[in-house]
């Protein structure tokens, strides 16, 4: 095709006949229920469905148009995801026939219902980015196909089309659990907004410049049981009868009992295509385990061979999923009866066709972090592996995973929902000799991994107060709503008001070069590892109050550095799947990204992917991979260098309003999905930096929220996904650490510190364990007030939008960001002469920049000659013009008039 | 100042002063309201705000001692206009941040909207003043 004209990306374009009644029906009533393109949740939300009275107000015989159209209906439910706003518990407008916002409306079903009247077949789309409440659909004869489609873009729905007809074979796994009623989720027990009772009289640190409302808090009494974890691990135990599962507490669909089937819809991971598949392992999986014997790093691998055949009569491909299960005692280290280990995608088999697949899963990811563990060297908590039996297995989705695996410990099938498939489970017995206990104890990196996060449990501070969900008991410590909460622990309410590093005025730094003349450029370091000497001779010439610049002012406009040879640039873009600049945007013909008029792809704004739930539904790394490359691309085209995302926070609930720019609740095909990309767009030179790292649960009171959990949590969910994205073990070679060059960090705290400030969490396990590298921002003018401890915890930089012209209009003095700094100080250029662990952090924080600028496509604007020279645009000179003519006619206006007067007033004489 | 003897450029101009006058207060109130969101030059901004002030009361004393379109108002109510502006201006510009993020990814900041509103206010005030200043330039102070 020449050119395209858009009506390709409609149901029609792909061959489809559309009925036109209700076409100008919907038309007609979006005059009424108008729906922007980027809808935000509401806090108390209405989807704005009509009712069909409204329907038959536009057009009274509407239903005589379906004779022609009478082969399928297809309904379309739908709710928004977007930044700053969730959905809360009971927050749905009153009158619509549904308690909870993700629950169908009365109008909603009043539709399917017209549908099911009138058409032979149904076909319900959901296009959301979490789970709504479908179960009585999923279990409705007349309904013969429901198919999630996600945010699909600009060009998805052509996809949909071609599933929809049978053109292609749906391929994907559920990103999330779809639960009958999300509100039984034991993390919707606490979510949304929440405050401590005495903030008012405890908490003295204000909101900053954004207007955030301190003393919001959360507390995850749900442990490591988000999502699937919960309600795959409580299903086990009621099977097993142990942990009084089955008790109703925390049943929302029964009284007398916990049942999975009335609790869970769609299990995670599942999928349906229009044919079917079979799984079977080809031969023993293949262990890899050895340890560094310098570092005691440890390299731990199960290959998995599965043979994948199509049963079925049409051509599909679909995931590999392997899901693995740690031996749980009872009232030891809390463990999830299925996780997902790794996945792969087979290629499109025809009927009958075989393919095997390896998936290489990485055992550290099914090792438990336990708190409690004494390292025998002072310290407490590292990775353990219990010895015992060890189940993988292979499915369509966590529940069936662990089904096989249910069905290979010969459990009561008669108890189970569905059935299982001892073959597609492994059995491995894992003792001191094969795996030691603490092999995971130390990371790839050789560091010694223990509890660097004790405050982000509420029982460190004030013990006892809070009772985390076990599944020794699940009735017992299902989690209560803690929505009262009060501060009396002094080092809590310090932490809280962001009292957390003494800057010191003393300190002998005398040793710390600043200003030296090496006679290195910055365009010289392209390729220089970052343990290079040559940096250290580099970082020496920068002057001290070069470096505070770099530090300070992270992005998108970045000072420049005389010293160095940079200059001012402008650098990221902030957005997931894509970069939303457009690439007609430069209106300077002779540029060499210039879009000539022509092109009609001139119009062409890059954001045109489906959402980040929609591509880790895939369950396919290739793609992922593809997308990175292909934004990759564009971020050259663009000159954008460094990305902030993609979004790599965990689904902890439906209710997140944000989850659309999230993956999924599950941490390995979060981190695969993040990993893929960001290595893919690195190959053409364009840095990911994945966000909000970490623990932005939700987005009610996310600037200032606490979330409160057990450092397991913190572990092996929220930071696993960041762990696999960071370390990209899979793409290490031996002369290459590989891994992401990027984060943004979050605005929400973890426990009692901001995450910006947590060495915890940003020099010992972002830096120490899992070895990160690069360009670690903060999100926009976040804790800039905590200027001296983000840079000690190993932030590398703040995210100030807005702000450009440095060291002219804009100074480390003049910035309105930085003048209001914790302890009444304000940022200036001596800030730190006096604090020598300050000036080191700074080296570092800069020298991480600095190497993530180089291993980046920013590289390509630099070379000996690289300066800024002022160009004169025709809008500026017309600007300038406009100015002056302004002027020259105010002064002949007022000469003129004092002229006139003087005139009048001797006329009057 | 016999009131008989004014004309509609003294009561325009009375109308800039209580203009300038609240604009200038809500400015302050604006920029108090929150200590994170206070405008970094205040007190340039409230001289400027009352230094106009004060100029527009002498343009509207002035024509009674020396005549309409006296050069004495004429530059009075010129540099007022040019401080009002100023002061609008340069309070606009330090909110531009503040009011791109109440109408994109920071709608939930209530302090954000409260500030917001009370400088719209402001501006609202000071750019009506300018108005009334440049209307009045065009017309009589006092009836002849």
């Amino acid at each position: 095709m020449e050119a395209w004209n858009g009506d390709e990306f409609e149901f029609e374009g792909a061959g489809y006949n559309l009925n036109q009644t209700m076409i100008d029906i919907y038309d007609k009533l979006n005059e009424t229920y108008n729906h922007a393109t980027n809808e935000n949740p509401e806090e108390v939300y209405d989807p704005g469905e009509p009712s069909i009275s409204e329907i038959e107000g536009i057009n009274s015989s509407y239903k005589d148009s379906f004779a022609q159209y009478g082969d399928a209906a297809i309904v379309v439910i739908s709710r928004p995801s977007a930044e700053s706003k969730d959905y809360l518990p009971g927050g749905i407008k009153e009158g619509l026939g549904a308690e909870e916002p993700l629950a169908l409306t009365t109008n909603e079903r009043d539709i399917i219902e017209v549908a099911k009247e009138s058409f032979d077949k149904v076909i319900v789309l959901v296009n959301t980015a979490t789970a709504v409440e479908i179960g009585d659909l999923k279990n409705d004869p007349e309904i013969d196909a429901i198919l999630w489609i996600g945010f699909p873009g600009c060009y998805g729905m052509l996809g949909v089309a071609d599933v929809l007809c049978g053109r292609t074979s749906p391929s994907g796994g559920l990103f999330d659990i779809f639960p009958t009623y999300n509100m039984s989720a034991p993390a919707m027990q606490n979510m949304g907004k929440m405050y401590y009772t005495n903030t008012a009289e405890e908490i003295t640190r204000t909101g900053g410049v954004l207007g955030f409302v301190p003393g919001a808090y959360t507390i995850e009494a749900e442990s490591i049981y988000v999502g699937y974890r919960y309600y795959e691990t409580r299903y086990y135990d009621s099977v097993a009868g142990t942990g009084n599962a089955s008790d109703p507490t925390g049943a929302y669909a029964s009284t007398t009992e916990w049942n999975y089937d009335n609790e869970v819809a769609y299990g995670f991971g599942y999928g349906l295509s229009y044919t079917t598949f079979s799984f079977e392992f080809e031969g023993e999986p293949v262990f890899d385990i050895t340890v560094d014997p310098e570092t005691g790093a440890p390299n731990a691998y199960a290959t998995f061979n599965v043979k994948v055949t199509n049963t079925g009569d049409v051509a599909g491909k679909t995931p590999v999923q392997i899901y693995g299960q740690a031996p749980y005692t009872p009232g030891g280290v809390e463990k999830s009866a299925i996780q997902l280990l790794n996945f792969e995608k087979t290629e499109v088999l025809n009927p009958g066709a075989s393919e095997v697949v390896s998936v290489k899963v990485d055992l550290q990811y099914i090792a438990s972090y336990d708190e409690t563990y004494d390292n025998g060297d002072g310290t407490t908590g590292t990775y353990i592996m219990d010895p015992g039996d060890y189940y993988f297995s292979v499915g369509n989705g966590a529940h069936d995973a662990l089904n096989h695996i249910m069905a290979a410990q010969g459990m009561d099938a008669s108890k189970m929902s569905g059935t299982g498939n001892a073959a597609q489970a492994y059995k491995k017995t894992i003792d001191e000799d094969f795996i030691s206990k603490t092999l995971f104890s130390v990371s790839k990196t050789g560091y010694k991994i223990s509890n660097q996060l004790p405050y982000a449990d509420w029982n460190y501070y004030q013990p006892g107060e809070v009772t985390y969900l076990t599944r020794t008991d699940w009735a017992g410590t299902f989690p209560q709503t803690y929505d009262a909460m009060t501060l009396t622990n002094e080092e809590l309410i310090n932490n809280l008001n962001g009292y957390t590093y003494e800057l010191q005025t003393d300190d002998d730094t005398s040793s710390i070069v600043w200003g030296e003349d090496n006679g290195i450029q910055f365009y010289e370091m392209y390729g220089v590892p970052y343990d290079d000497p040559k940096w250290d001779d580099l970082l020496d010439q920068l002057t001290l109050e070069e470096a505070m610049y770099i530090f300070s002012f992270g992005g998108p406009s970045i000072p420049g550095a005389e010293s160095i040879g940079t200059v001012e640039t402008y650098m990221t873009e902030n957005a997931g799947n894509g970069i939303a600049v457009a690439l007609n945007a430069s209106k300077d013909p002779t540029a060499p990204w210039a879009i000539p008029a022509e092109d009609p792809n001139g119009n062409w704004h890059p954001q045109v992917f489906g959402n980040a739930p929609l591509g880790a539904s895939t369950f396919n790394p290739e793609l992922m991979r593809e997308l990175g490359e292909f934004t990759g691309i564009e971020s050259l085209f663009t000159g954008i260098n460094i990305l902030w995302g993609p979004g790599l926070n965990t689904h902890r609930h439906a209710y997140n309003g944000r989850n659309g720019e999230y993956y999924s609740e599950d941490p390995v095909l979060s981190g695969v999905a993040a990993m893929e990309f960001a290595i893919g767009a690195l190959d053409y030179g364009l840095v990911a930096a994945p966000k909000h790292f970490a623990f932005n649960d939700q987005e009610s009171e996310r600037g200032g929220v606490s979330p409160y959990m057990t450092e397991q949590r913190a572990r092996e969910v929220e930071l696993r996904a960041y762990q696999i994205a960071f370390e990209a073990t899979k793409y290490d070679t031996e002369d290459y650490d590989a891994g992401m060059r990027g984060l943004m960090t979050s605005f929400s705290k973890i426990g009692s510190i901001e995450c910006t400030t947590s060495e915890g969490l940003m020099t010992e396990i972002l830096a120490n364990e899992w070895g990160f590298i690069g360009y670690a921002v903060t999100d926009i003018y976040d804790d800039v007030d905590l200027w001296a401890a983000v840079l000690n915890s190993g932030t590398t930089c703040f995210d100030t939008r807005g702000q450009s012209g440095f060291y002219d209009q804009t100074t480390l003095e003049s910035s309105n960001l930085f003048r209001n700094l914790i302890g009444g100080m304000s940022l200036n250029a001596n800030l730190i002469d006096g604090d020598a662990n300050l000036q080191l952090k700074l080296k570092e924080a800069v020298h991480k920049n600095i190497y993530a600028w180089s291993v980046s496509h920013l590289m390509n604007r630099y070379n000996a000659t690289t300066h800024i020279e002022s160009q004169m645009t025709w809008w500026r000179a017309t600007y300038y013009g406009l100015m002056g003519v302004s002027a020259a006619l105010m002064v002949v206006g007022a000469v003129m008039y004092v002229v006139s007067s003087k005139g009048k007033k001797k006329e009057e004489k | 100042m016999n009131m008989k003897k004014q004309g509609l450029a003294f009561y325009l101009n009375v109308l800039a002063v209580i203009l300038g006058i609240v604009g200038v207060i809500l400015t302050v109130v604006s920029s108090t309201m929150t200590t994170d969101n206070a405008l970094s030059n205040l007190p340039v901004l409230v001289i400027a705000g009352i230094v106009g002030i004060i100029l527009v009361c002498i343009a509207i004393y002035a024509p009674n001692r020396w005549g309409n379109h006296d050069p004495v108002s004429f530059i009075s109510v010129v540099a007022a206009i040019a401080l009002y502006s100023y002061l609008f201006g340069a309070a606009v510009s330090q909110r531009i941040m503040l009011i791109a993020g109440l109408f994109s990814y920071n709608s939930g900041n209530t302090a954000g909207w409260s500030i917001f509103y009370v400088s719209v206010a402001a501006w609202v005030c000071l750019i009506v003043g300018i108005l009334f200043l440049i209307v009045g330039s065009f017309l009589k102070s006092v009836k002849e």
